[in-house]
């Protein structure tokens, strides 16, 4: 049997990346603390990954342990090792990432139909704080706010979030 | 919930948890369970905030980028290492694939027979489709194989949720796709695996025919859900489900569509369409029915899509449904050939209607019905007729030797050659000759008054399709009823 050409290859590896990808994601967020550093890790994850991807193994076990070693590495890197969660705490997030992939999934579904049920202003705000470049302290004196006033107002609309999509998966509302 | 713990599950979003802080969370979450799972929900909810927000009308400056410049202006969110060509392109693919939304392509065409507005290889995402003939196979993000036949109205909300608003569609589900939902009018149903169908006609209820696995069905405006296995089969209508037969050969399913794309490239359509020209012009032509001139036949069945991409046929699903036919009169006919090609369901009835004369009487020796009977064969009857002594017949009647129906719907041709000069019954299945049966008295052939998909005395149903019904007041041969076959087969 001929071996699988490069396109098969890259068709087969990004059916399993997109499959795990959310649950990779939200893994690496909860050990690193910033946005930004997930994004980066991931990355370096998804090289990682591709450079030494084997159709044969199990995919999504091989994956998490990828994406613990690449975390684990950048929050060194950047001397951030006091937050690193011990090894017991970082399988049990990975587990439990893994199981709640179904829930996951609904709720990301839910997002953009929560997201058009707030009211416009927080909306925009929400959208804003989340885009790139975006500066935190910047945006904070536009509003006239404190930073830790506006730290305040966006986990309230993120609370209104999750329980909105939460509702939403318990409902099984359609639109 | 322990008001400091959230905190703490704030500040961390915020990008502020403190050493001390993490040491107290890292305690927490791994004694509580539910703090982890509202830890890991929250996490969630930040990467697809961020999603959500890059793909509503910002620009996606990284798919414009060269990979080895970096890009500063985006607010260091990606530094750009020196990569391989290769890896760049996996990068540029699949953060594509992060910017969920309108950019994400959530199913692609693998296989269309037949129509116009898709073609092989398309890449769907939220737009809405309308497809006015044939049939499509498509394949979700996730891996989903659906079949899709027209005339449907449909489009893909997420790679997950299908909204059919009319359309009939099989669907066989992977495990990487569990959970696949199909959105219609009346009702969702939620795939936990395997394969299902939809039907959503033009008016009436969405039904839902299981044929492995579990899906779970929700009529709208109810609030339970129901769980249906491999055989069961509901109709969704204003809230309410009600239970109903399966209906095996309602739905083209993917295995089906290599040999209908095939047939249709090979030509069959035209050669079918000659075949038909040539039966018009028989001498002995009774009628031939094929449904395409659009003149509403009397009788109570659907219209719908026939063995061509965009043809017509009649469709008989609940008891009752039929199609009256009044041809041949009074004649007698020494030799009859009967034909059609029919898309039939296993069912527990005990006969499926294709042609009964009204009524079954002694003052009307010859009168002929013709059916599927509870053992899926084929059977012609003529009221008078004794089969010859021998004859393997349990119960009174010619009957073919092998069963008509099929496991998986698909399009078979049937075929009886009556002669009652030679006292026999021959049978045929997809234009191969099954058994020949020897009658003892014979009487020429009646028809007359009649219907397809029922009979005037007692219900009898008829469940499925019947596209092209050729009566001939000749005996056709086997070479003839091959050549028959050949040439209207949808499939190679």
């Amino acid at each position: 049997m001929s071996p699988p050409s490069e396109h098969e290859r890259h068709a087969h590896f990004l059916r399993h990346y997109a499959e795990s990808e959310v649950a990779l994601h939200t893994f690496v967020r909860s050990l690193v603390p910033t946005r930004q550093m997930a994004s980066e890790v991931m990355q370096d994850v998804i090289l990682v990954l591709w450079g030494k991807f084997n159709a044969a193994a199990d995919f999504q076990g091989w994956a998490f342990g990828v994406a613990k070693n690449v975390a684990m590495r950048h929050l060194r890197r950047q001397s951030r090792d006091r937050h690193v969660f011990d090894d017991d705490l970082v399988n049990q997030l990975a587990d439990d990432a893994i199981s709640l992939v179904p829930v996951h999934d609904g709720h990301r579904e839910a997002l953009e139909r929560c997201l058009d049920k707030l009211p416009a202003a927080q909306r925009e705000l929400v959208l804003t704080a989340y885009t790139k470049g975006t500066r935190m302290d910047e945006l904070a004196t536009r509003r006239g706010q404190t930073p830790m006033a506006l730290y305040k107002l966006l986990h309230r609309i993120r609370q209104a979030l999750l329980e909105c999509v939460e509702r939403t998966l318990a409902k099984e509302e359609h639109a | 919930m322990n008001p400091d713990s959230h905190d703490l599950i704030q500040r961390h979003m915020a990008g502020l948890l403190t050493g001390d802080e993490a040491a107290v969370l890292q305690t927490r979450l791994k004694a509580d369970t539910d703090l982890r799972r509202l830890y890991l929900h929250y996490m969630n909810l930040d990467v697809a905030l961020e999603a959500q927000a890059g793909s509503r009308d910002r620009v996606i400056d990284l798919l414009r980028a060269a990979p080895l410049t970096e890009n500063k202006s985006a607010g260091r969110w990606l530094t750009w290492r020196p990569l391989t060509v290769a890896a760049a392109g996996i990068v540029l693919m699949v953060s594509a694939w992060w910017w969920q939304g309108s950019q994400r392509v959530l199913a692609t065409v693998v296989n269309d027979a037949g129509v116009e507005e898709l073609s092989n290889g398309a890449k769907l995402r939220g737009e809405t489709h309308s497809l006015k003939g044939g049939s499509v196979e498509l394949v979700s993000a996730r891996g989903a194989r659906i079949v899709i036949e027209a005339p449907a109205e449909f489009r893909f909300e997420t790679e997950q949720r299908l909204r059919v608003m009319r359309g009939r569609l099989s669907a066989e589900v992977p495990p990487a796709a569990k959970g696949f939902t199909v959105v219609t009018p009346s009702g969702d149903a939620v795939d936990l695996g395997t394969r299902f169908g939809v039907d959503v006609p033009a008016s009436g209820a969405a039904e839902i025919h299981v044929f492995q696995g579990e899906v779970i069905a929700k009529a709208s405006g109810n609030m339970s859900n129901q769980s249906l296995r491999g055989g069961d089969a509901v109709a969704m209508d204003g809230g309410a489900s009600t239970a109903r037969e399966l209906r095996s050969s309602a739905f083209i399913q993917p295995d089906e569509m290599l040999g209908l794309s095939a047939g249709l490239a090979a030509g069959q359509r035209a050669r079918s369409e000659a075949a038909l020209t040539g039966m018009r012009n028989d001498p002995a032509l009774i009628a031939l029915l094929d449904f395409e001139s659009g003149e509403a036949q009397p009788g109570v069945f659907r219209m719908v899509q026939g063995r061509w991409p965009g043809s017509r046929a009649p469709e008989f699903v609940n008891v009752g449904d039929h199609l009256k036919l009044d041809v041949g009169g009074e004649r007698e006919w020494l030799q009859l050939t009967l034909a059609a090609w029919v898309r039939l369901d296993q069912l527990g009835a005990p006969y499926q209607s294709l042609l009964h004369t009204d009524g079954w009487t002694q003052e009307r020796p010859g009168q002929l019905h013709w059916m599927v009977t509870r053992h899926t064969t084929m059977r012609l009857a003529l009221r008078g007729n004794t089969l010859a002594p021998g004859s393997e017949e349990q119960e009174m009647f010619p009957d073919s030797k092998t069963s008509v129906l099929p496991e998986q719907g698909r399009w078979m041709h049937l075929a009886t050659v009556y002669d009652s000069g030679s006292k026999t019954v021959r049978f045929y299945l997809n234009g191969r000759f099954d058994k020949e049966t020897r009658q003892s008295i014979a009487h020429p052939a009646k028809l007359g008054p009649g219907q397809i998909g029922n009979w005037d005395y007692e219900d009898r149903k008829l469940s499925g399709r019947v596209d092209e019904l050729l009566l001939l007041g000749r005996a056709m041969s086997d070479p003839e009823v091959r050549t028959l076959f050949e040439a209207g087969n949808p499939y190679r």
